[in-house]
């Protein structure tokens, strides 16, 4: 288990080392410019160079990537050139918005999909079956920032039961809170409900054939526990996978929901700093994102063990 | 709720009272207390007002703090913490009479916080106005001399710019650096909190003192009632949910609205649209360095042929005025009609001679252009149909804005550039001028005739001989086509139908308004 561990924790840092070398590059690819957002636009060239040498872009690109590595290894994420804060301290500040968004839509999603692919599962053929994936399709076929403000037109503008946006803290008004992710988590987790219901049935479909399943069904067991303890609990490993390649997505889908909702998370600072050019803060957020994704895969590997005894990490 | 005759019973403070004359004179009754959340699409990259251009910051940081001078509704030239002021003959000193006023922490305002702020100006501030100020002095507590190494004679205009605009802050912060300031200003709102990515919040100052001079509402300056308890200015990226919390009542004033929008809930009788026209010129800048538009015939082809009204009408869903001058009407340096014959000539048979005379041979005419404002990219596409009508090979290039901002100050990579210029007329012709004229013109070469008006209008000391440079510009600007100026863009903002007392502005006033 610990040299697994350990295997896993080496590919993790490969992986983040080259998603910051890429983050890098692609800056470096990307036309624009951060001085000439930080400058008056009748700017003098001498003007656009000063804030350059200010923000140490008129150095070569590998002084600064050595630069950023050496920082990150003391654990600095280096200096906002916009926001008049550390990196760190902009994304430590808005991560709780982040993570609350998707994880109130992964359980979400995950709730909804999972009843609804063992419902379609247990009543296989059946028009029950027939409607429950023609509502997945759609539910995967639609835009989350279109739903985003489909939903803001119909509960807050039409009934005015949630608001249209913005975020209020937990730590402020619990019920605020939950008022103001509301939507936002509905929308964002909406859309996945359709993947995981599919696989979710599908993985189903596969257990409840087997022979131990007949089984126990002419041994008498009540039905509920035989899709609860014989099969939902031996299909678990396709829906743990889906789940997994799930939180990337939803991390990913933050970034626009938290656009539309007016929600002060990371997301909207990585979209902020790509549009200004806020080089430093593009890269630490994607680092922290793909972070976020390597360990919620770590973290799927180990729950294989957990759901199937016959996996063993050696 | 509080109302007016409460304020009475409550004792209210000195600008309170100084403002209850006002309030008498008009139809409506103003009333004191309520919250305004107002939206705004972008988030300010500082508070620290005078060290940034972005209209996002100056939206909050007029309301915390003011200006010795300032703009009234016109954009003339008002006092606002200098009450008077002199020029001597020479143009080189300037003289200020300040008024009583007081920082949100109690302290008085004095000439000594006008040269350190100024100061502060000259090292942090955003725009580079301060240069050519020699000396600064204060002979008593409400007096400023400022002393000039040469006369500029757009010095005033340029004092009182909300461009980045020069505030007044208290002498103990102007020491620090940018963004390291505590907020605290002279202005009717105080500081509360700044919530990045979320929102603004600041708090009526129940100890403004008004300007005595001022009437009522004028521009920048003016009396400066603060009627609500609090504003939060909220940060709402999405057009469509910034129009839905409107809508829904979440927020009750909006900076801008689509002007689709706007049209839509025209009949909706819980909002109120204000059209803001003229709010920018919509310009057609060309790169004079590269061909083919290094050619004065084949730009004055491209003046010749395109339509500013199908242009103009498709790039703001119909928010527009078609006038050709390079400053508002009604403003000193208005041309009068000046250039007009050049304009709107949807000539396409003079377009195609010209282009013949110019030995054009279907060269490409790259028109670099953003995604990120409509506008611009509307008229890019509009223009680029035009001219492919023409027998123009058009090419139009979509980047985003940082992109667009960045290439076009190259000589190389680009031909034609749209671009909706909106505080600048608004200042007056100084900063419209310069952006044309000197080795860094945005039109990528130097014309000595543009550069003599620059330096004329930034230098001679009266009023006829500055209008003059500036005829000169403009019709230089005509003959040279080096820039069309293809329309002006109005803009909408909005209320809810219980905000009273609001009139559209540069930006959204939360003084003077008041919430039924």
């Amino acid at each position: 288990m610990a040299g697994f561990l350990l295997n896993r924790l080496v590919s993790a840092a490969l992986v983040l080392l080259f998603v910051s070398l890429a983050t890098f590059a692609l800056i470096w690819l990307v036309p624009g410019d951060v001085a000439s957002q930080i400058a008056d636009p009748g700017a003098s060239i001498e003007e656009l160079e000063r804030i350059r040498r200010r923000l140490n872009l008129d150095q070569p690109w590998h002084l600064q990537m050595l630069s950023w590595y050496g920082n990150l290894l003391r654990g600095d994420l280096g200096q906002s050139f916009l926001l008049n804060r550390g990196v760190t301290e902009a994304i430590i500040e808005r991560l709780p918005v982040t993570l609350s968004l998707t994880l109130l839509a992964l359980v979400i999603a995950v709730t909804l999909g999972v009843a609804a692919g063992i419902l379609a599962a247990v009543r296989h053929g059946t028009w029950t079956d027939q409607g429950i994936m023609a509502v997945a399709l759609v539910g995967l076929s639609i835009p989350d920032f279109w739903l985003g403000l489909v939903g803001i037109y119909v509960f807050a503008v039409a009934l005015g039961w949630l608001p249209s946006g913005g975020f209020v803290s937990f730590s402020q008004d619990a019920a605020g809170w939950a008022r103001s992710m509301a939507l936002p988590a509905l929308t964002l987790g909406l859309t996945q409900i359709g993947l995981i219901a599919r696989i979710t049935r599908s993985s189903m479909l596969e257990v409840l054939s087997q022979d131990y399943v007949r089984t126990a069904r002419a041994k008498g067991v009540l039905p509920f526990k035989v899709i609860a303890k014989h099969a939902f609990a031996n299909a678990l490993i396709p829906i743990i996978t889906v789940t997994g390649v799930i939180v990337g997505v939803l991390l990913g889908g933050a970034l626009v929901i938290e656009q539309v909702f007016s929600l002060p998370g990371v997301g909207r600072l990585i979209i902020g700093a790509v549009l200004r050019r806020d080089y430093p803060v593009i890269q630490g957020g994607l680092l922290l994102l793909a972070f976020i994704y390597v360990a919620v895969n770590i973290v799927v590997d180990l729950l294989y063990a957990w759901a199937d005894p016959r996996v063993r990490y050696g | 709720m509080t109302t007016r005759r409460n304020l009475f019973r409550a004792g209210g403070t000195l600008a309170l009272l100084a403002a209850l004359p006002f309030a008498a004179g008009t139809a409506e009754a103003q009333k004191r207390g309520g919250d305004i959340v107002m939206a705004q699409q972008a988030q300010p990259p500082t508070i620290d007002g005078m060290t940034t251009t972005a209209q996002a910051s100056r939206n909050i940081s007029l309301h915390i703090w003011e200006m010795l001078i300032t703009r009234d509704e016109n954009a003339n030239v008002i006092g606002d913490l200098a009450t008077a002021w002199t020029v001597s003959p020479d143009g080189l000193t300037y003289t200020f009479t300040l008024r009583d006023a007081r920082f949100h922490n109690g302290k008085m305002f004095t000439s000594a916080d006008a040269k350190a702020s100024l100061e502060r100006y000259a090292r942090v501030g955003g725009s580079p106005f301060m240069k050519p100020v020699k000396e600064m002095s204060t002979p008593d507590a409400k007096t400023l001399v400022i002393t000039l190494n040469n006369p500029v004679p757009g010095f005033l205009e340029q004092l009182s710019s909300p461009r980045a605009p020069a505030v007044i802050i208290p002498a103990e912060e102007a020491g620090k650096e940018a963004n390291k300031i505590e907020f605290i200003g002279t202005g009717p709102f105080q500081f509360v909190e700044f919530r990045p990515d979320s929102h603004v919040k600041l708090r009526r100052f129940d100890g403004y003192m008004q300007n005595p001079n001022a009437t009522g509402r004028d521009g920048f300056g003016g009396k400066k009632t603060a009627w609500v308890d609090t504003i939060t200015i909220r940060f709402v990226p999405e057009g469509g949910a910034r129009t839905a919390g409107l809508q829904s009542g979440e927020i009750q004033v909006l900076e801008q609205i689509p002007t689709p929008s706007a049209k839509r809930l025209a009949n909706d009788k819980s909002v109120t649209m204000h059209e803001m026209m003229p709010w920018a010129f919509q310009t057609f800048i060309f790169n004079a360095s590269q061909p083919p538009t290094n050619n004065t015939k084949v730009r004055q082809a491209i003046q010749a042929a395109i339509d500013p009204e199908e242009v103009m009408a498709i790039s703001t869903d119909g928010s527009y005025r078609l006038l050709h001058g390079w400053q508002y009407p009604n403003t000193p340096y208005f041309q009068g009609d000046l250039g007009k014959e050049a304009y709107n000539q949807k000539n396409q048979a003079k377009a195609k001679q010209l282009l013949q005379e110019a030995g054009y041979k279907g060269e490409e005419l790259l028109i670099l252009t953003d995604s990120s404002f409509k506008n611009h990219n509307d008229t890019a596409i509009t223009i680029g149909e035009q001219l492919k009508a023409i027998g123009m090979k058009v090419n139009v290039k979509v980047v985003d804005w940082p992109t667009a901002l960045s290439g076009t100050t190259k000589k190389e990579g680009w031909n034609a550039w749209p671009l909706m210029m909106g505080i600048e007329p608004y200042e007056g012709p100084y900063n419209v001028v310069s952006f044309f004229a000197g080795p860094n013109a945005r039109i990528q070469v130097e014309d000595p005739v543009i550069g003599a008006a620059n330096a004329t209008l930034n230098s001679a000391l009266t009023l006829p001989e500055r209008q003059a440079a500036f005829a000169k510009f403009q019709k230089q600007m005509t003959d040279e086509a080096f820039v069309l100026k293809v329309g002006e863009v109005g803009i909408f903002q909005a209320t809810r139908a219980n905000v009273k007392g609001y009139k559209p502005y540069r930006i959204p006033r939360m003084w003077d308004i008041w919430v039924e």
